[in-house]
């Protein structure tokens, strides 16, 4: 039963995870995961190993690490640590909400049993085990929220008992990130967690864990830009982990720095790629993508989708890849406004709905904008058959993103017919039931903001002063964006504020100073600002 | 143009071999899938086992009781075993966690008829014409429920 478990955990995770993953082994033995020191009572030989281990938790690489704890138990039978690793990786991404699987939990329960049994030598060691341990306690009878909270208070005890070890403090803030809640919009946990971890930042400057974290700590848009040096500095810490390279684009995102999202992104991508891992290639690209096309570098965004529609190996099991898949064609011919090549874009039916509503999404506003009233029916059609689908399959967050997919449709379905207070009273639902569902981890923004389509219906009826007041409200939440800018010189230019205008012509130019220089509202923007 | 075209086809033809994978990047939004009391009282909804539902339905309930779907399917099987005390408690809690529960606004307003009480009845029809600016069957539902309570002169 002791050898036994271990070698039955060795087992299965090698089998699982036989294929990918292992092409990062190089890099990773030479430190690029970034510096830990955890010092433990195991076998000094499996120390290292331990700590690069340690380093994968860091940077959420669960793939390697699940493998590599149980590798380092099988080694040292009496390294009761190393099944405290196991037991937290298990709990999967803390900042996710979701947290452990019950048939992950059985098998944390099983490491942290044999943990004890083990008997770690030092009570530092024990302490650890028993605050993962106090996420496990009695687990089916808990939800998840008071999981997290006990982890936390756990963590927070541990910390405090141990002020000089700097992986206790790091950890614990890690936890306490992971009990923010969405409601609470003064961010307190995240706020408290990066003032536990800016100090660490200070002293180590190379840990995975403290910059990932800060960036995790500040991932909210009224607090996005004090994570912008955790960010940068957080993908040259560990280059060798594709989420290391793509986190930062998170904050990137969020304030719209899309050069730096693109660079990082491209980088996560070939990484992913060169792995095996083909759900983080589409789904780094996608963000790439995203940002090539808000500063106007077509061209690169072309290319780069072209290459990765060519993956294949992608996860049935989550809709990371397929959700890419779908999105960056639409968003090449929507940011561009293509219209024409909108509406040609071919639906592939895929097992999840809310992916295959982009494209039908991205078709109908191809129509509509087109002016093929018929077209855009069919496909409200569609995207009403999946939104049903979704609300049948209780998937709440995304049948509240299709509705807003189906009334922006309807919106511009009424305003192509030519009944404008009609098209902007669905419009106008759209984006306020957009402004209170909070974008997905799994995407960098949606196809286009509601509340800048609302912008521009609005300058299509002639009322330039409510469009720009609209094409503002959005940059709150999605800055920086090349469509918007270029409504906003529109705008401002229909309603007389010829200031206003050229700052926004500015702002789009110093945008897409490195873009491909195709664009109609760029040539406008720079003419109106030569004109001057 | 050309190009494009090409990328529109390699998405079609984009390959989907299974994997394994821990995820770093999505929540699983289907509790089904991660609460087994939880899917037994979802599969008890549907067999009309209405007393098997409310034992899972609870028990998936200590760990997920923020979930509106659950208070809603609780809600829905206490009605059902017309134990409205209890039913009206949930469907409030679901409507409370979600206010655009389309399905608690519906069940709740039935259960209203239920006992008699066509003005809360009415008020969930109100909220649901306002969450449904596109056509609804939880809206539909109501009106018809609520019409034919009035035909019945039961008001």
């Amino acid at each position: 039963m002791k050898t036994h478990l271990l070698a039955a955990l060795v087992g299965s995770t090698l089998s699982l995870y036989a294929a990918p993953g292992t092409a990062y082994e190089g890099d990773a033995q030479t430190g690029k995961l970034g510096k830990v020191s955890f010092p433990t009572l195991c076998d000094p030989k499996l120390q290292a190993d331990f700590e690069r281990t340690v380093a994968m938790l860091h940077s959420f690489w669960y793939v390697a690490a699940e493998k590599s704890f149980p590798e380092i138990a099988a080694k040292d039978p009496a390294c009761a640590i190393a099944h405290w690793g196991y037991a937290s990786i298990l709990m999967n991404n803390p900042l996710a909400g979701t947290g452990a699987t019950p048939a992950a939990a059985k098998k944390a329960q099983i490491a942290i049993d044999e943990a004890r049994r083990i008997g770690a030598k030092t009570q530092r060691e024990r302490d650890y085990i028993e605050a993962t341990a106090a996420y496990y306690e009695d687990y089916a009878n808990r939800p998840e929220k008071a999981r997290q909270a006990s982890r936390a208070k756990a963590y927070e005890a541990l910390a405090a008992r141990y002020p000089d070890d700097d992986e206790a403090q790091i950890f614990a803030a890690l936890y306490i990130a992971g009990t923010q809640s969405q409601a609470d919009q003064s961010f307190a946990a995240y706020l408290k967690a990066a003032a536990m971890l800016e100090p660490q930042f200070r002293k180590h400057p190379d840990h995975p864990g403290v910059a990932h974290y800060l960036i995790h700590s500040y991932d909210a848009p009224p607090i996005a830009d004090k994570g912008l040096d955790a960010a940068r500095r957080y993908a040259s810490i560990a280059p060798a982990a594709p989420h290391a390279l793509h986190m930062p684009s998170h904050i990137f995102t969020r304030v719209g720095a899309w050069d730096e999202s693109a660079a990082t992104n491209v980088r996560s991508a070939k990484v992913a790629k060169a792995g095996g891992e083909a759900d983080e290639t589409y789904h780094a690209s996608d963000y790439a993508v995203y940002a090539y096309l808000q500063t106007a570098r077509d061209a690169a965004a072309l290319d780069l989708m072209t290459d990765t529609l060519k993956v294949t190996g992608v996860s049935s099991g989550r809709p990371t890849a397929f959700y890419a898949a779908a999105a960056m064609p639409a968003r090449y011919a929507v940011e561009r406004g293509d219209w024409k090549a909108a509406m040609q874009l071919q639906p592939v039916a895929t097992s999840y709905a809310f992916t295959d509503a982009i494209t039908h999404f991205a078709r109908a506003l191809g129509a509509l904008r087109s002016g093929d009233v018929a077209a855009g029916d069919r496909e409200a059609q569609v995207l009403a058959a999946l939104h049903k689908k979704l609300v049948d399959a209780k998937n709440t967050y995304w049948a509240t993103e299709v509705e807003v997919q189906r009334l922006a449709v309807s919106g511009w379905t009424e305003h192509a017919k030519g009944n404008a207070a009609e098209g902007l009273k669905f419009m106008r639902a759209a984006a306020d039931l957009e402004d209170r569902n909070e974008k997905h981890i799994v995407t960098p923004a949606r196809i286009v903001p509601a509340r800048e389509l609302l912008a521009e219906m609005l300058l299509e009826q002639k009322q330039p002063a409510l469009a720009l007041k609209e094409f503002e409200a959005s940059q709150l939440r999605e800055p920086n964006r090349f469509r918007n800018f270029a409504g906003s010189v529109q705008a401002a230019e229909m309603a007389g504020d010829r200031a206003r205008a050229a700052t926004y012509a500015r702002k789009l130019v110093e945008l897409a100073a490195n873009g491909d220089g195709k664009r109609v509202e760029l040539s406008r923007a720079k003419a109106m600002l030569t004109q001057r | 143009m050309r190009r494009l075209a090409i990328v529109l086809v390699a998405a079609c033809v984009l390959g989907f071999p299974p994997g394994a994978h821990a995820d770093p990047v999505e929540t699983d939004p289907d509790l089904a899938k991660r609460d087994e009391d939880y899917a037994a009282g979802r599969k008890a909804v549907e067999a009309k086992d209405w007393a098997e539902a409310v034992a899972r339905l609870r028990k998936a309930e200590i760990r997920n009781p923020e979930s509106a779907d659950l208070h809603n399917f609780l809600g829905y099987s206490y009605r059902n075993l017309r134990q409205f005390e209890p039913a009206f408690r949930h469907y409030k809690r679901a409507i409370e966690i979600d206010p655009r529960h389309r399905g608690a606004h519906e069940y709740i307003g039935e259960a209203y008829l239920m006992t008699g009480d066509l003005p809360s009845a009415e008020k969930h029809l109100k909220a649901l014409r306002e969450i449904c600016l596109l056509p609804c069957e939880e809206l539909a539902d109501l009106e018809k429920a609520v019409a034919q309570y009035r035909k019945s002169g039961k008001r």
